[in-house]
């Protein structure tokens, strides 16, 4: 029996000495995120065709021309933006009503739960013309749909204030999309003329 | 009883003994050495099988690496019996591990907490070479960091 005893032993010895091998994992990307505003590219087709976002430096053009009757009448004037982005490049599905309804949407990546992601968007306080005068940022308000949406938007209507204001959230690894229908409120009597002004929308991520 | 014969006794016993030996080692599972077992970079990148997230939220991390194999199967040499690759439950990230061999061992799949069969017959050569390209998929919810799989090698003899 003393033998038998030591062959047991001579198979724990075995396994005290043998090792093991480690692989370990880690995300290559652990956060990605994706900003369309306007006008957006995929390559390769839709998200769901398997296409990957790409850059597209276009900067869209929201507008309205007031006509001289109407200046300051409080009468609110719906403008249009010549975006040519009416479907999400998520599925393309027909998301936004052209020339209304300025597509603003992307998704966030993350492996960590640390928060969402955060769009903001930063407007100068005027929008001015060629001799230079102005009319507040705030004139400009928007509602916000979707085709086919009965909740809540993501980009919610809203205001310019500006200066820098959030104007949603994206929840980690999903995709966001709203159609944002901007007005101008017209609530002032301005001088004739052309008036611009930018608005830079930012998505950050924890 | 004479004394002479309790020794013959004594030693038949040991001998029964003796023979007995086989039939408790088969009882028992043997870790193999796989100290010369090494994976060809030992940090695997995943990347997001899906780039964007969807709605039924697609949110799996996957990649791939290769393992060099090289099991000193000494003890059990000229034994029968089956080899497991196993993978003990680790982290907190739901991972499945597959892979595809050069023939010596099983192609399968593993996840945390389990075994799979690569082998199953005799052991007719003291090591034991093989490829593994492992395919690794992960949550990606639950991936903060790096996370270490550690795996072994275990043979049940019969």
């Amino acid at each position: 029996m003393i033998a038998v005893v030591g062959a047991c032993m001579s198979v724990a010895l075995v396994a005290g000495d043998a090792g093991a091998f480690t692989v370990n994992i880690t995300a290559r990307n652990p956060r990605t995120i994706y900003l369309q505003v306007g006008v957006g590219t995929f390559t390769g087709g839709t998200y769901t065709a398997g296409g990957s976002p790409a850059n597209n430096p276009t900067v869209n053009v929201v507008s309205v021309n007031v006509p001289a009757a109407q200046i300051g009448s409080g009468t609110a004037q719906a403008m249009t933006t010549n975006s040519t982005a009416s479907q999400s490049l998520y599925d393309n599905f027909t998301f936004c009503n052209l020339p209304g309804q300025l597509y603003i949407g992307g998704f966030y990546r993350s492996t960590s739960n640390s928060g969402a992601a955060t769009l903001i968007a930063t407007s100068p306080a005027n929008l001015i013309n060629s001799t230079g005068n102005t009319i507040p940022f705030t004139q400009i308000r928007w509602t916000s749909s979707g085709n086919g949406d009965t909740g809540a938007q993501p980009f919610p209507a809203g205001a310019f204030v500006g200066g820098v204001q959030t104007i949603g959230s994206i929840s980690r690894n999903q995709w966001a999309e709203s159609c944002h229908s901007f007005s101008y409120s017209n609530s002032a009597v301005v001088a004739a003329g052309t008036y611009t002004g930018r608005v830079t929308y930012t998505l950050s991520v924890p | 009883m004479t004394t002479a014969t309790r020794s013959l006794l004594a030693s038949a016993l040991v001998g029964l003994g003796v023979l007995a030996a086989p039939a408790l080692v088969a009882a028992e599972t043997f870790r193999v050495d796989d100290t010369a077992t090494l994976p060809s970079e030992t940090t695997a990148l995943l990347r997001w099988r899906d780039f964007a997230p969807s709605g039924a939220a697609q949110e799996t991390l996957e990649g791939s690496v290769a393992v060099a194999v090289r099991l000193n199967l000494t003890p059990v040499l000229n034994r029968t019996g089956r080899l497991y690759l196993v993978l003990p439950k680790q982290g907190t990230t739901p991972v499945r591990v597959s892979w595809a061999t050069q023939g010596r061992l099983l192609p399968g799949e593993i996840s945390p907490g389990l075994r799979t069969l690569v082998y199953q017959g005799p052991v007719t050569s003291p090591y034991l070479e093989e490829t593994l390209a492992l395919r690794i998929e992960a949550d990606g919810n639950f991936l903060p960091g790096m996370q270490p799989l550690d795996f072994h090698f275990e043979f049940d003899a019969d």
